[in-house]
């Protein structure tokens, strides 16, 4: 199956700005310090890809290998077949990159002239550019404020202005780094709608969103990647991360009378990982949080024994993990 | 083949953002012109003292201080250009930030560096057509002799062998962001060494030698031979001889170390740091 981005064992180690010391001392010794170890990653065709991580995870340096802005150290990369490190000029065609960092902008020209320069740069045809330009400024409402100088936008509209650059050229791919940033929740509503909807939904465009937004990721991505200290640590549909999360389900259940020593009991059964009493009490409702390991029938035997033991079973809920929720697991776990 | 108009669509582009960047700053705008104005006054003045007390110096430029300092130093503003343009491009797209959302535009790196220096070169032209009006009309230097073509020549080979330099520059620039070997040593030895002040003729035997290592001595001492003398362009052999055998050395080993330095840049992940 062929994939409109492929990495394999991609790896990223960037050197380390030696101090005065290590220049004297240890001029030689290389220093390095790793943003991305072994990261295999596969993008369908028409996908949003959920980058996911906390600050300094490695997203941003991935999105720049695949944007062919930074060299891999070790490790293959393909965007629709083609060699980041060989075939740069034709990626560049195929690519657009939203870059949220403000100063990517000429602060003196207004934000339209910003977007026909960079047109220009990326071979539009004068007309079709502002055609393209005034496109975009309207479906971003922008258009009444293009003619004001960049220096006078607000954060939100800066942001506005650099996925309008970054949709200039009309990619089959757009990379987006952090795109909700600085949008008030009506703007990021909207774009994530757009990404949604028209990008990804109607012109089957496949987007890279690269966020510590979990809610964004999670509204948004057909398939996500957690990626923390520059390794992959679970990836698959929102679905897939929930069943592989940890091999165990949370359930909450409450029993309408505990006799004494029953909790105790059902904490020392196999398949329950974890008790939790909600409430405290010999008598009257009490609440229990399980969770228990994955297994063919683990839950229905675990009702049983507990009905066997004298437990009264008033309520039973499985808890849906967040990806809030995995999110802090996986992050947390190193 | 694309035609003409569309390969010059990009550096037009980046003229034209650089001219709005430019203008937008109204009050710098008309000090660089005051500046001009008094700095050839200053010039002016400063040939009257010294009057003729360096004519034996002079003889071979027509004798004259200011039409000799004046030409030095407008001329020299090309150099400057050549020599710096590219890697203050590049230092600020570094700074600034736009470098990154340059590079990744369907643009080749060359062409944004290059295409980014020409309003250097268009301001430092129009820099130099000042200078040498108010010398012309307000000072009375005479430029009656010049042979323009000769000067267009040397100016032409200047600007490729400087060019060079500046290109390494630039590459020193790409990996080290700041603190360039290339320019310092060429800025400092050729204001020292290369006549821009005064003629070689005035430094001792042994520095002299020096001298003629410098492109710039054969590009200033060219452009004044041609101006004020009116040599021809047989005449101005030596001199273009010397800037095209630079030229021919320096241009692919200048573009060499660009695409060894951007290749590094990648590599260490630091194309767009500064």
């Amino acid at each position: 199956m062929s994939y409109v981005i492929e990495t394999v064992n991609l790896s990223k180690k960037y050197p380390v700005l030696k101090g005065y010391r290590d220049i004297f001392l240890r001029p030689f010794r290389k220093k390095e310090t790793l943003a991305l170890h072994d990261v295999t990653i596969h993008i369908n065709e028409g996908e949003i890809f959920g980058l996911l991580g906390p600050n300094g995870a490695g997203k941003t340096t991935l999105i720049k290998i695949l944007c062919t802005l930074v060299l891999p150290s070790a490790g293959r990369a393909y965007v629709k077949g083609l060699n980041v490190t060989k075939d740069e000029k034709s990626i560049r065609k195929l690519i657009g990159y939203v870059i949220s960092e403000e100063r990517s902008f000429y602060w003196r020209l207004s934000g339209r002239q910003n977007l026909r320069f960079f047109a220009k740069l990326n071979n539009i045809p004068n007309r079709e550019a502002d055609r393209r330009i005034e496109r975009l400024l309207d479906f971003l409402d922008l258009a009444d404020d293009a003619g004001r100088m960049f220096k006078d936008y607000s954060t939100g509209m800066r942001q506005k202005l650099a996925i309008a650059r970054g949709l200039l050229t009309d990619p089959a791919i757009l990379f987006m780094d952090e795109p909700t940033n600085g949008l008030d929740p009506v703007s990021a509503h909207n774009l994530k709608q757009l990404v949604k909807e028209k990008l990804a939904g109607q012109e089957k465009k496949t987007v890279i969103f690269a966020t510590h937004n979990l809610r964004d990721a999670e509204e948004l991505c057909s398939r996500i990647a957690i990626i923390q200290s520059g390794e992959v640590r679970i990836e698959g549909t929102l679905e897939d991360i929930k069943s592989k999360f940890n091999g165990s389900k949370k359930y909450v259940m409450r029993l309408r009378s505990v006799e004494n020593g029953v909790l105790e009991k059902i904490n020392s059964l196999a398949s329950v990982k974890k008790i939790i009493p909600a409430s405290n009490g010999s008598t009257g409702p009490v609440g229990v949080e399980i969770e228990i390991g994955h297994g063919n029938g683990a839950i229905h035997m675990l009702i049983r024994e507990i009905v066997d033991m004298g437990g009264e079973l008033f309520s039973f809920n499985e808890i849906e993990p967040g990806l809030e929720e995995m999110f802090s697991e996986i992050v947390g776990a190193k | 083949m694309r035609p003409i108009s569309l390969l010059l669509e990009k550096p037009v582009a980046f003229v034209w953002r650089d001219f709005i960047e430019d203008t937008s700053y109204k009050l710098s705008f008309f000090m660089q012109f005051l500046s001009i104005f008094i700095s050839t006054a200053m010039l002016f003045f400063f040939s009257r003292l010294i009057g003729d007390a360096g004519t034996s110096y002079l003889k071979p430029y027509g004798g004259n201080y200011f039409s000799f300092v004046l030409i030095g130093i407008a001329f020299y503003s090309y150099l400057s250009v050549s020599m710096k343009s590219l890697s203050e491009t590049i230092r600020e797209g570094q700074m600034l930030g736009t470098l990154e959302a340059l590079l990744v535009t369907q643009t080749e790196i060359p062409t944004i560096i290059i295409s980014s220096s020409l309003y250097s070169f268009i301001w430092a032209s129009f820099k130099v057509a000042v200078y040498l009006l108010l010398g012309v009309y307000v000072f009375g230097l005479n430029l009656g002799n010049a042979n323009l073509i000769g000067a267009i020549i040397v100016l032409i080979l200047t600007i490729i062998s400087f060019g060079s330099l500046g290109i390494i520059s630039a590459s020193f620039i790409m990996v080290l962001k700041k603190g360039d070997p290339v320019n310092w040593i060429f800025s400092s030895v050729s204001g020292l060494l290369g006549g821009l002040y005064y003629p070689i003729s005035v430094l001792p035997d042994w520095l002299q030698r020096f001298s003629y290592l410098l492109p710039v001595t054969y590009a200033l001492e060219g452009m004044r031979l041609a101006v004020l003398k009116g040599y021809s362009v047989s005449e101005l052999f030596p001199n273009i001889l010397a800037l095209t055998l630079f030229s021919i050395i320096m241009l692919p080993l200048s573009i060499l170390v660009f695409g060894y330095a951007v290749k590094k840049a990648k590599k260490d992940g630091t194309l767009t740091q500064y």
